[in-house]
């Protein structure tokens, strides 16, 4: 009997807290089905409007430019992304399987990159990209997106990598494999669940990155989400149901990454940081 | 033939520093360097010595908010972020139906873009019709209403808890894993002891998980020293400046005003208190294997 009070009272808090941070999920969903007029009616956030307003989510998708956004953020995640684990593949391939000296000096030089500030590098790439002409460009974005991600993808990367025995590179070279086939053909192959894992908090990384996409990009059919997003705010033009309404489409397939990939985020996560 | 094969390891090296060292740690040297002039990026630099950094720490009140919130943000994170996210990790730590479900929901927010969770908090905390104050009003508790983001005195709080909601997946899916890799006996062994639930947790677990714990502290601050993102999509580092951060402050200063040398000091200043955190860390994790 204690048992099943006791758990009763686990799942009634359970689903208070589960409530409690639905909250801003909700606020979202209530206020994109309504108007500029009926807030300014004198009913409350609770209360539904007499009429939906459906017509929300048309004018957020094109007012709000919101689909050239995910184009943009799909083209720019799929450059970078897989570019980006092909360089770290062939620099952590280096640091844990050849015969490079300073290994540890060389991995340590690429994990600072990871936890600077990016503000420190900022000003200067400014400049270099003004003079390269390279603002408003998807390859100066991509390249300095894949330079501040070399640390990250490089640690993971090593850690598995690590982890494949020996043996293996001295039958394939028995078999007559040279060091890149060795990479491709065996290494990689044997990494998909920690290249699975890479590409998939890489590809919401990239997305969903804002600071450098805001200081490199500043063209509106060339912005990627958040930026794009950015300008929702300063958009008088638009009023709240259409802003929510854009808010709640752009949620749509990050959720559907997710639910897709969940396994990744959850289990994968937590092994890169502990190997 | 030794010599040759060796030089062709390092080959697979250069596309990754080449690129990591254009665009992170030359710009990182080129900014302590810019750091000492006075410049517009137009006109040619000034040579000003350290003026931008005593300029910054004894004459520039700006400066000192942003500083002050970055380490109360640091401060928040630790106490309430890693309170809660252990919180959520013990729960579901223990086997129940829609275990999994319920992990994934409070990890979710965590992938979404920091400028739509702006957007959405911004609804949260309209004086006029945001969550807060209509249900407050609801639950006939007006008084308490606020104006929230835009009252100086709490806006970073406000932003913090926008955060919070935000990223408190991570360091919980994080102390899941230390958890999960706890020896069973151990803890079993504290039961039998006769120790209460509060008192394994503080002298069996928490010890036990020391590397975990590590972990968590050593991002939680970092990302704390970085925080940009959600102040921008809320208030911008308004009201009154009152919730300006060293990142929000750096970006106003090298690209709203252009002046890049005060900008990248307040980056340096960003940079030494990092370096301070990241080299124990880094030391730490390149030698846990």
């Amino acid at each position: 009997m204690k048992k099943r009070i006791n758990k009763v009272f686990f799942y009634v808090a359970l689903f208070a807290i589960a409530a409690i941070w639905f909250t801003p999920i909700l606020t979202i969903i209530l206020t994109s089905l309504k108007s500029q007029a009926d807030f300014f009616s004198g009913s409350t956030l609770f209360q539904l409007p007499t009429k939906i307003h459906w017509e929300n989510f048309v004018e957020a998708v094109k007012v709000g430019n919101l689909f050239t956004y995910m184009r943009n953020g799909l083209i720019v995640s799929f450059i970078k992304v897989p570019l980006g684990i092909l360089v770290e593949a062939l620099a952590a391939f280096a640091i844990t399987r050849l015969s490079v000296k300073y290994k540890t000096a060389i991995f340590i030089y690429f994990l600072f990159g990871m936890m600077l500030p990016m503000q420190i590098s900022l000003v200067p790439i400014n400049i270099m990209f003004k003079h390269l002409q390279l603002h408003n460009t998807y390859l100066g974005l991509c390249y300095a997106y894949i330079a501040f991600g070399t640390g990250f993808g490089i640690l993971v990367l090593r850690g598995f990598f690590n982890a494949i025995p020996r043996e293996i590179d001295e039958a394939a070279k028995i078999d007559g494999c040279n060091k890149f086939q060795l990479l491709t053909k065996i290494i990689l192959p044997i990494s998909k669940p920690a290249i699975a894992t890479l590409f998939i908090i890489d590809f919401l990384g990239t997305w969903n990155e804002f600071l450098l996409a805001s200081v490199i990009i500043n063209k509106t059919n060339l912005k990627t989400v958040p930026t794009g997003l950015m300008s929702f705010i300063g958009e008088y033009t638009i009023n709240y149901g259409v802003m929510s309404a854009g808010v709640l489409i752009s949620i749509i397939p990050v959720l559907l990454v997710f639910l897709f990939f969940q396994r990744y985020f959850v289990e994968g996560l937590s092994g890169a940081v502990k190997q | 033939m030794k010599k040759k094969s060796n030089f062709s390891d390092y080959m697979f090296l250069v596309p990754a520093f080449v690129i990591y060292t254009s665009i992170v740690m030359i710009p990182t040297f080129y900014s302590l360097y810019v750091s000492l002039f006075k410049w517009n990026g137009i006109a040619p630099k000034v040579f000003v010595g350290l003026k931008n950094y005593t300029d910054l720490f004894f004459s520039d009140k700006i400066f000192l908010i942003a500083l002050k919130n970055n380490l109360i943000w640091i401060a928040l994170t630790l106490v309430f972020t890693m309170a809660i996210a252990m919180g959520l990790a013990l729960l579901f730590n223990k086997e129940f139906r829609g275990r999994s479900f319920f992990r994934s929901y409070f990890y979710f927010p965590y992938t979404l873009s920091i400028i739509l969770v702006a957007i959405v908090w911004r609804r949260m905390y309209d004086p006029s019709f945001g969550f807060i104050n209509e249900f407050l009003r609801l639950i006939n508790l007006e008084e308490l209403t606020n104006t929230w983001t835009a009252n100086p005195k709490i806006a970073l709080f406000c932003i913090f808890a926008a955060a919070l909601w935000q990223s408190v997946g991570q360091p919980m899916i994080l102390f899941l894993a230390g958890l999960q890799t706890l020896p069973k006996e151990v803890l079993e062994a504290a039961k039998v002891d006769g120790a209460s639930n509060f008192r394994t947790f503080f002298s069996v677990t928490v010890p036990l998980m020391k590397e975990t714990f590590v972990i968590v502290i050593a991002t939680q601050i970092i990302s704390s020293m970085k925080v940009y993102d959600i102040i921008k999509g809320m208030t911008g580092g308004g009201p009154a400046n009152s919730t300006q951060t060293l990142a929000t402050y750096m970006h106003a200063q090298a690209f709203l005003y252009d002046h890049l040398g005060k900008g990248t000091a307040i980056a340096v200043v960003m940079l030494l208190m990092m370096i301070a955190i990241v080299i124990p860390y880094v030391i730490y994790t390149a030698k846990s294997e």
